[in-house]
């Protein structure tokens, strides 16, 4: 058996940003890049970057929401791609979503009871009364009690917390394995938002689940998450254990990022994050470093060179940068 | 006199249903220079609060009672007793506002240089057409946009140009007071730092109150002088910004600073406040936090604790406040 629960390999997913005559694409968004990174059994990993950075795009393919360009998905060390049939389905139940809006990602015309157990309807799960049960059961795990009271209500009768709480409550109905999560608090209030990153810590425990946690924000995925990817313009450039990113980051992306969140203290004073201009798309870029045009570090080989790969300059903590892969081996 | 006191000040919206008590007493002051941020979740009224200073509230929006004194130097006056022609004279001259979602804010048919021109002379109709030009370069200099693009149209600028643009625009006429209503929310964190840097420089250079509207602690941690905490329609606490971080009383701010996560110092545990905020229409009797208070007595439930100073320049509304230490009760 694999270490790992899930494998991304080389993934790449181009997005046609506009087409010429007789319907031929003509240019490319590079949406993800050449994205690799492995998901250990029980570990949460986070997935970091600004809007317009790939990081949900990501998310969408492991779960086939859409299609890869290129690229490997390793479940449990097998690929993916060769799955046919009853495996095809089985993957589906093995991985699961978590979105962002909670106003959004229920459907207004069905009860609670039917948003949640519709996954099991459409695999053919147990019986009326047995889906009944297994659905009071999910409510009480997450939090909505006494189910009976929430059963048969109806999404715009829930506060955004509760909806949110209905959302995970569907995407656990099938027991995964694989869970992403996009931004599951990023629309909650501050007193909110804690009880349902709690619940997701103690879920994790209780059904030995893996997370893809997907956030902007750097001090939740430090709460949430073991390890965390910072990605920027379609690929992956930093890589490392939480704490370890957040003391010592090396990439000078990852840098100005980290010097430009607010940090919650009136007495503490912040850095200048050290970055160029702003963020443009990724539609056709050349093969240089995706973050040439912004970088403070950047010399004449890093503008000739293609896109630099990610390269372990201390154990575990991997970064995709020349001029710091230079420094670290002195 | 400070440059803004509002003394008691209530609005309800009236729905079908009955009275949202958005607004329900409110109690502070503005000098010059200085800043205020007013923190609290969503639907506590901080959005409501801004638009009853500057009485742009929607049709059912009803005004119940309380004073705005606006005082420029020549002495105050209760902007809420001025008949609407005259209101007009302070909007935007004496209290502007950033809006929230500033960036759709601007009109995508004219250039942005225009549609600052076009406030500039609506305010000091005695301008000439080139002064008032000048003056929007003046203003693009003083946010951080480079004036050659005053003939660009909206669609041409990024998320954090449009509002570097809608800060200028609100700049326009001088005012005495800026309201921004959080002006960074939809933007990524690296240009939001540029934004509050720039706001704070700003209202500093110029030394005009600001009142800073937002949900993030840490966003108000960077540019205010002095916090409120406003839960369900009213203020909790008030207080100098450190006071408020370092050595909260009221058990929702203490709550508030606990569930913040942060990427600085040492991780620790979240606190998490059970429950969920009231329903506005009909707020609980006594303290509308005492449903969800760990401090909660029976005297909660059935008093409202007024707004009182506890200390010079620090109010708070609490029966039971959360205790420092080495402190008896």
């Amino acid at each position: 058996m694999s270490e790992y629960i899930l494998e991304v390999k080389n993934l790449k997913k181009y997005f046609p940003a506009d087409r010429g005559l007789f319907g031929r694409v003509r240019h490319f968004v590079h949406a993800v890049d050449d994205v690799s990174f492995e998901i250990k059994y029980g570990e949460s990993l986070g997935l970091v970057g600004e809007s317009g950075c790939g990081k949900t795009t990501t998310g969408k393919v492991i779960v086939k929401l859409e299609e890869p360009t290129d690229g490997t998905l390793l479940l449990e060390g097998e690929d993916v791609s060769t799955y046919v049939g009853a495996r095809k389905k089985e993957y589906h139940r093995k991985v699961q979503m978590i979105f962002q809006d909670p106003y959004e990602s229920l459907n207004p015309r069905m009860t609670i009871f039917d948003i949640i157990a519709e996954p099991l309807n459409i695999h053919g799960i147990g019986n009326l009364k047995e889906r009944e049960e297994r659905v009071s059961e999910l409510l009480q795990e997450v939090g909505l009690t006494p189910p009976s009271s929430f059963l048969w209500r109806y999404p715009h009768e829930l506060s955004g917390g509760q909806r949110q709480r209905v959302a995970i409550a569907r995407a656990l109905v099938l027991n995964p394995s694989f869970v992403v999560a996009d931004e599951p608090t990023s629309m909650l209030d501050v007193s909110i938002r804690t009880g349902i990153m709690e619940l997701m810590m103690e879920l994790r425990e209780a059904h030995n689940m893996s997370y893809l946690y997907i956030t902007h924000d750097l001090a939740v995925a430090r709460y949430m998450c073991e390890r965390i990817a910072v990605m920027y313009l379609g690929k992956i450039v930093e890589i490392s254990e939480t704490e370890e990113l957040l003391h010592n980051p090396l990439h000078p992306y990852t840098r100005a990022l980290l010097a430009a969140v607010p940090v919650p203290d009136p007495e503490f004073s912040r850095g200048e994050p050290e970055i160029i201009g702003s963020v443009t798309k990724p539609i056709d870029p050349p093969p240089r470093c995706r973050f040439y045009d912004r970088c403070p570090i950047r010399t004449k080989d890093c503008e000739i060179s293609d896109h630099p790969p990610l390269v372990e300059v201390l154990p575990g903590h991997f970064v995709a940068c020349y001029e710091v892969e230079k420094q670290k081996r002195g | 006199m400070p440059l803004l006191s509002v003394n008691d000040l209530v609005m309800y919206y009236k729905t079908k249903m009955g009275y949202v008590r958005a607004v329900d007493g409110i109690n502070f002051t503005l000098d010059r220079g200085e800043s205020l941020g007013i923190v609290g979740e969503s639907g506590c009224g901080k959005t409501s609060i801004s638009m009853t200073l500057l009485r742009l509230l929607p049709e059912n929006g009803e005004f119940q009672r309380g004073h705005v004194y606006f005082d420029d130097g020549s002495g105050p006056v209760d902007l809420i007793s001025l008949p609407e022609h005259e209101m007009r004279k302070y909007r935007w001259k004496g209290i502007s506002m950033v809006f929230q979602a500033a960036m759709n804010s601007l009109n995508p048919v004219y250039t942005v240089g225009d549609q600052i021109v076009e406030a500039i002379l609506n305010h000091y109709p005695d301008m000439s057409l080139d002064a008032a030009r000048a003056k929007v370069a003046e203003l693009f200099e003083l946010v951080g946009l480079d004036p050659k693009r005053m003939d660009q149209y909206p669609h041409q600028y990024s998320g954090g140009m449009k509002q570097r643009a809608v800060i200028a625009l609100a700049l326009s006429c001088d005012p005495k007071v800026i309201i921004a209503d959080e002006p960074t929310t939809a933007l990524d964190v690296i240009v939001q730092d540029k934004i509050l840097k720039e706001m704070k420089r700003i209202q500093k250079k110029l030394n005009m109150g600001m009142i800073y509207i937002s949900h993030d602690i840490a966003v108000i941690a960077e540019v205010s002088d002095k916090i409120a905490v406003m839960y369900a329609g009213k203020f909790v606490e008030l207080a100098d910004s450190v006071t408020i971080f370092k050595r909260p009383r009221h058990p929702y701010t203490y709550g508030l600073m606990s569930s913040f996560p942060s990427i600085t110092g040492e991780k620790k545990k979240l606190f998490t406040i059970p429950g969920e905020p009231p329903n506005l229409l009909n707020p609980p009797p006594g303290c509308r936090f005492a449903p969800r208070c760990p401090n909660a007595t029976k005297q909660c439930t059935e008093e409202e604790p007024p707004f009182i100073e506890v200390e010079p320049g620090h109010f708070m509304a609490c029966w039971n406040p959360v205790k420092r230490e080495g402190e008896e009760s």
